[in-house]
């Protein structure tokens, strides 16, 4: 389908289908630019100048070393919880969990407070606390899919909630500040990540967040248990028949994606400045939809370590740059019209990803019909009996 | 700067046809843009951030924008609104605001912005900062405007109080928002409130009545649903009434109001609705709701503005109360302000302006002429100095005044 089939494989490893047949990359630009107009379009009815909006986005993004720092800062956390997307995808599954993983996580990490340790030492108990959290957050999600069937959209989806409000329960009412109770127990100098470039919020949270990320493309794409992995999510029959244990590559990769998030709370709360801290009293407004807005950039990057790195780095300048649009020249756009047209661009950029996902999302659906149908099926048994 | 900005926006030849092009077609539109902007460059300009709660709650963030609209159109200023999407958006939005150097005075509207604040004044130490619900910001470049809210949430609960004894009540409640320091003043005043309340209810009838308090953080500020979920529950343990301490949930609260009328087939009378912040009395076209515990926070922005423009900045905390006109408990002439208002953002149709307030009044003669008198007196009391209002502002401090002001729990 491709030009050069070997060239592409060694550009991207895993991305074997595109929906146009164009190369990936190619395939992706054509998305962004279709999403770019439909953005355009959507200004242009509602009054605002599209040209003048989107300049004000390119340099909000990208337009010197602080707009990068800052692009690049929005979307580290975002790499994680792509990560935890895009490894249970490789493996079969839906999980919708990040968004209460990385609460979870963060909150794991902001125990921190709780004691003193060494410059250093102390960072990196915050993050294995984070990565332990999440994943531990992510047991019971993938145990009862692996020994009752239970679907891991709905359960991850539970889970999320439940996530939710014990975070919130925690920063309001445990690990509080006893001085300013809207907020969690701020985290000691001694465990935050040092700033980057000054005066912007870009911390070396990134090194972790890029690190992870390549570890997961070498477990995934170098390793035996990533081969199996990755051979059990494309078909789970045959992987079984070849020997390979469906349940142990659905648990790890649960539990890989659950750490993944759970690191994505630690750099919120160990590398977001000013506060290094999680405010219970707004509804954790640094957490909210880091898991969902993570999804996105999963799939803008095809579901590969190294396409969400490059989607992380787009989402990022969108949202940096979606600031600027505010209040840039003569053209002020409000967030609600930045948001609608950052929604169409990312759909449009998500939508080859999704195409290709949806034999998988129609064997989720199916599966869960199933279960319905079964059971109303033995309820009119009951009747007939 | 301002030249160097407008110089790179127009520049590109291709570009510029576009415009040509576009302008042809929108014609009407972008001369407004032009004006809007051709003024901008003229005079100062300000700037609201709102935190991540944002525009539309008909509440705290409305009241911030409407306040600095107001004084940007008295003072001929720009103002350019500035959301939080995320609270990784804070510093930035204030860092990118603040380095443009164009603005005369960035308002900061919530105490979430504060710690970003702090860290964005120190910074650009030239740039004129005010913040709202915030005390503890010092720098010589900071205004911090704090609201004693205690203090008119008095005013409510003495209302609530009184009238559940009149009707036959056994409880008033209050749904709040997330337990934070800010929310801690509310509860406070209406606890000392509502004592208040039944001890002259029992001086008037000569005879004590327990009313009690029926109180629920729900932990959010936007989950509408919790709000009528927690008002419901309320209605259901004999509640005279909601008062609402959690903006946008007011919505909530009162569609619970409305329905425990309709099943009891009543348009006026107890259960009632106090809404909160803005005066939010004209929601459901002013059936049910009595009074709001008014927080100006329009006030202060205007005053922030104003300051500024006289030149008379001063750094430093203003609190603002009852006697400063910074809190209120809701009369007719709110009303009619808050109305006209709604109307300007779409949320009330023009043609309902009379009925709302006639509603509002019919509901209000449900209550005798003594207890609003009392209420006055109350007001009275506490902006002469001669009744003083607990508040708290510490984990300590609320739990002393719960203990002091126990209204029926154990």
């Amino acid at each position: 389908m491709t030009e050069n089939p070997v060239r592409e494989s060694r550009l991207l490893r895993g991305v074997h289908r595109t929906v146009t047949g164009l190369h990936p990359a190619l395939e992706s630009l054509v998305a962004a630019i279709v999403g770019l107009l439909i953005g355009a379009l959507l200004m242009y009815i509602w009054g605002f100048d599209p040209w003048k909006a989107y300049w004000a986005l390119l340099r909000g993004a990208y337009g010197g070393s602080y707009e990068w720092a800052s692009s690049l800062a929005r979307g580290t956390p975002l790499i994680l919880t792509a990560l935890t997307f895009a490894i249970c995808v490789r493996a079969g599954m839906f999980n919708i969990g990040a968004e209460g993983q990385t609460m979870i996580g963060a909150m794991a990490a902001v125990c921190v407070a709780l004691f003193a340790a060494p410059t250093g030492l102390h960072l990196v108990i915050g993050l294995v606390f984070a990565a332990v959290a999440g994943a531990l957050w992510s047991v019971v999600p993938a145990v009862l899919r692996v020994t009752r069937g239970v679907s891991e959209v709905i359960s991850t989806i539970m889970f999320n909630w439940i996530g939710r409000w014990l975070a919130l329960y925690l920063a309001i009412y445990v690990i509080v500040d006893p001085m300013r109770a809207e907020k969690t127990l701020t985290v000691p100098v001694t465990a935050r990540f040092p700033i980057l470039v000054r005066g912007t919020d870009l911390s070396a949270s990134i090194f972790v967040a890029v690190g992870v990320a390549l570890l997961v493309y070498f477990l995934l794409w170098h390793t035996t248990m990533g081969y199996e992995v990755r051979a059990a999510g494309l078909n789970p029959t045959a992987a079984r028949y070849g020997g390979i244990r469906n349940k142990r590559t659905m648990i790890i990769s649960f539990l890989l994606g659950g750490a993944a998030a759970g690191l994505a709370g630690a750099t919120m709360a160990m590398g977001l400045p000013p506060s290094y801290a999680i405010f219970g009293g707004g509804g954790l407004p640094e957490l909210t939809n880091l898991g969902f807005d993570g999804m996105a950039v999963a799939m803008v990057g095809r579901n590969h370590p190294i396409g969400i790195l490059m989607a992380a780095v787009f989402f990022g300048g969108l949202n940096a740059g979606g600031r600027v649009m505010q209040f840039y020249g003569s053209n002020p756009v409000p967030l609600e019209m930045i948001r609608v047209v950052m929604g169409a661009i990312v759909l449009a950029l998500a939508i080859p990803e999704l195409i290709r996902l949806f034999p998988a999302i129609k064997r989720q659906g199916e599966r869960l019909f199933a279960v319905l149908r079964r059971r109303r099926e033995t309820r009119s048994k009951e009747g007939e009996a | 700067m301002e030249l160097e900005r407008a110089g790179t926006g127009n520049s590109g030849g291709i570009r510029k046809t576009k415009e040509v092009a576009l302008k042809r077609l929108l014609v009407v539109s972008l001369m407004l843009i032009l004006g809007v902007s051709l003024l901008g460059m003229a005079a100062g300009k300000v700037a609201v951030v709102l935190d991540v709660g944002g525009r539309g709650d008909l509440s705290f963030n409305d009241m911030g924008f409407k306040g600095t609209d107001e004084a940007a159109k008295d003072f001929g200023l720009q103002m350019v609104e500035v959301q939080c999407a995320t609270g990784a958006d804070y510093l930035p939005n204030l860092r990118n605001v603040a380095r443009t150097g164009d603005y005369d005075l960035i308002i900061c509207v919530g105490f979430l912005l504060g710690d970003a604040l702090a860290a964005a004044a120190a910074e650009f130490p030239n740039q004129k900062f005010a913040i709202i619900d915030v005390d503890y910001i010092t720098g010589p470049n900071i205004m911090n405007f704090v609201f004693r809210e205690n203090e008119m949430s008095a005013l409510i609960g003495g209302l609530a109080a009184m009238s559940a004894a009149y009707h036959g009540y056994s409880a008033a409640g209050i749904v709040l928002g997330i337990e934070i320091p800010v929310l801690w003043h509310f509860e406070a005043g209406y606890r000392f409130g509502m004592d208040w309340g039944l001890k002259a209810y029992a001086s008037h009838e000569g005879a004590a009545k327990n009313v009690n308090l029926l109180y629920t953080y729900t932990g959010t500020f936007s989950d509408i649903a919790l709000g009528k979920a927690a008002s419901e529950a309320m209605l259901a343990q004999g509640a005279v009434g909601i008062y609402n301490v959690a903006g946008p949930l007011g919505v909530g609260d009162h569609e619970a109001v409305a329905e425990a009328h309709g099943n009891l087939g009543t348009l006026f009378g107890p259960p009632y609705f106090y809404g909160v912040d803005a005066n939010q009395d004209f929601i459901g076209n002013g059936f049910h709701g009595i009074a709001s515990g008014m927080k100006r926070v329009d006030t202060a922005c205007y005053m922030a503005v104003e300051a500024v423009v006289k030149g008379q900045f001063k750094a430093g905390v203003i609190s603002l109360g009852l006697k400063e006109g910074g809190v209120a408990i809701s009369k007719v002439g709110d009303l009619a302000d808050f109305i006209q208002f709604g109307i300007k953002g779409g949320s009330v149709n023009p043609d309902d302006f009379y009925t709302i307030i006639g509603n509002w009044a019919q509901n209000r003669a449900t209550i005798p002429g003594w207890i609003w008198d009392a209420v006055d007196k109350l007001e009275a009391g506490i902006l002469d100095g001669s009744i003083v209002v607990p508040t708290a502002g510490t984990g300590d401090q609320i739990a002393a005044v719960r203990a002091q002001y126990t209204l029926g729990a154990p």
